[in-house]
């Protein structure tokens, strides 16, 4: 019962926030404890999760290569992380994130002016270089790839995935 | 650069209930107001006068304001606003309006702005010539219409201001010519008038890192040196320095360390050089490279031909950051940011032999909130942290001479 209502909560300040930028609701606010709740909103799936901003050159090569990532995995959750330090550019975050095709994934963007504490969350060696991208396995394993990601990589990590997923070896694991 | 662990997920089991408890609603902004006054700014940047006023140029509410004191801080005149209209001012994380002020008492500013709904940036700049009472009508730093960024100023004994930016014009003769531009361009300027124009801009080097503050010092009279994150083979965002034959001669790139950080991405974390009466360059930098990772201090005796090896700085598991070096007649400080999860701290050493050992860190000011970088000035007789900080305001700092 205090789960289901932290979970309200939670939707709670989701909405108002998502109010206050007045625009599309997709575009979630990532605040302290968002970092948490995505882990825990995934678990079982195998998760990207991609950290990038606005004025980051590297990120806007990059995010298009990742649209067609996500459209072609559908296996993958796909969730981006607009972590600029502030939050204040909704329409420009979403913009960008529409024209690389990621309209329909996960999206957040940072709303809490305390951008070091929110990256600490994430990762307490984490400086704020972006772009950043965070894949975790169903089994919770996190690998960091700092900078632009190949796309063969993620790739590969996607197959991985699938095929530990597919194992006769896993099945049984599952039936135990 | 990958990284695996299990760490993110242990850390996320442990914070787990701590984090529901104080999620609270939405903090937009880093900063605490949105009005254009100093309690509301998210960068501020001093300078002393020759007559011991303190100067101080911040942004706020997306206008830039000048003030002075003659208290060491403790209070200000009113401000004169810079900006007649709000603007997009670049809000990036190694992005702050810049202050000199020349022995006439001249001020000369300048600051970057994102031009365009792309973020291409535009550096402009103005001059007080009345005791910051006005300040002349904005002017862009080069005619060119591509994107500058991370402007540096700084003033040299004959009252000569000189200016380096990162400059991605010539990314546009890249595309045409179907090349890959990576990075942006050194470019750089002087104004012999106190900063009422500026000379054609003219390019130092091409291929550096293009999110990154540049520091910038004077070797010698007529001679600038400017340290910046360089874009080495490979992609390596390493830093380097640059020590010009004279205002509009460049030199050579010298590389100050091998950190091997190759990386496609914005570090968002430029470093800072100070040169010591005795002709000392002082760097400091961060990294995140094969090398090393984290802050790192080191020295060159021989105008960064040859540099000391570097010095890691602040505790690992605090995850230092910005940091800043100066050199003044009481000994070489050093100030960075730690973070504990909940406050950020301002810590400090400093060296009385030109940068050989250096005191046991400690921590001079803390805050619970977010805050600009910590920043060192100096009047020739005194250090000062200047230091603003949402929660607390704008501080200034005497830093105390330590044995």
């Amino acid at each position: 019962m205090r789960f289901r209502f932290a979970g309200i909560m939670s939707l709670g300040v989701l909405i108002a926030s998502a109010a206050a930028f007045g625009t599309s609701p997709a575009l979630k606010p990532f605040e302290r404890g968002t970092w948490q709740s995505i882990v825990r909103g995934h678990v079982g799936r195998p998760v990207l999760v991609h950290f990038w901003g606005v004025t980051c050159g590297p990120c806007k090569v990059e995010l298009p290569l990742l649209g067609q990532f996500a459209k072609d995995h559908p296996d993958v959750d796909v969730v981006t992380v607009s972590a600029d330090l502030v939050p204040n550019l909704p329409a420009a975050t979403q913009s960008m994130l529409d024209k690389a095709g990621l309209s329909s994934t996960e999206n957040f963007i940072f709303n809490d002016g305390f951008v070091e504490r929110l990256r600490f969350e994430i990762d307490p060696a984490w400086q704020g270089d972006i772009p950043r991208t965070m894949l975790i396995t169903r089994e919770g394993t996190i690998t960091t790839i700092e900078g632009s990601a190949e796309i063969a990589d993620l790739e590969r990590w996607s197959a991985q995935q699938l095929s530990k997923h597919l194992s006769p070896d896993m099945q049984r694991e599952h039936g135990k | 650069m990958i990284r695996t662990g299990l760490l993110g997920i242990v850390a996320c089991m442990l914070l787990q209930s701590a984090a529901l408890a104080q999620m609270r609603g939405p903090h937009v902004s880093e900063a605490a107001c949105e009005e254009p006054t100093l309690r509301c700014a998210t960068k501020a940047t001093p300078a002393f006068g020759p007559d011991g006023t303190l100067w101080l140029v911040w942004m706020a509410g997306g206008q830039v304001s000048v003030a002075s004191s003659q208290d060491a801080g403790r209070s200000f005149s009113a401000p004169t606003q810079v900006t007649t209209t709000r603007l997009n001012l670049d809000w990036g994380p190694d992005a702050r309006p810049k202050i000199v002020v020349d022995r006439k008492g001249g001020i000369a500013l300048a600051f970057s702005t994102f031009r365009d709904e792309a973020f291409n940036g535009q550096v402009l700049y103005t001059r007080s010539i009345d005791g910051g009472k006005s300040f002349a009508e904005l002017k862009p730093i080069t005619a060119n219409n591509e994107s500058q960024r991370f402007e540096a100023l700084a003033l040299d004994q004959d009252g000569t201001v000189f200016a380096a930016w990162l400059d991605k014009r010539n990314r546009i003769l890249a595309k045409e010519a179907g090349q890959k531009y990576e990075g942006a361009g050194l470019f750089f300027t002087s104004s012999s008038d106190g900063g009422s124009t500026y000379a054609e801009a003219k390019l130092a080097r091409e291929g550096t890192c293009e999110c990154c503050r540049l520091g910038l010092a004077f070797a010698a009279p007529g001679r600038p040196v400017v340290i910046f994150r360089n874009i080495f083979e490979g992609g390596v965002r390493d830093h380097a320095v640059m020590t010009f034959a004279d205002v509009a001669t460049p030199g050579e790139v010298r590389r100050i360390s091998v950190d091997d950080w190759q990386i496609n991405a914005c570090p968002h974390h430029g470093p800072s050089l100070t040169v010591a009466p005795s002709g000392t360059y002082h760097v400091a930098w961060y990294t995140n490279g094969k090398a090393r990772k984290g802050l790192f201090y080191a020295h060159s005796r021989d105008e960064g031909r040859t540099f000391s090896v570097p010095m890691a700085v602040g505790q690992p598991g605090r995850n230092p950051t910005r940091p800043f070096v100066l050199a003044g007649l009481a000994g070489t400080v050093m100030v960075w940011k730690e973070f504990d999860g909940e406050k950020t701290s301002v810590q400090l050493t400093v060296s009385h032999d030109d940068g050989e050992n250096w005191s046991p860190p400690r921590t001079i000011a803390s805050t619970s909130d977010t805050s600009d970088h910590p920043l060192l000035v100096s009047n020739g007789k005194q250090t000062y942290l200047s230091w603003m900080t949402k929660a607390d305001g704008y501080r200034l700092t005497a830093i105390e001479d330590q044995p």
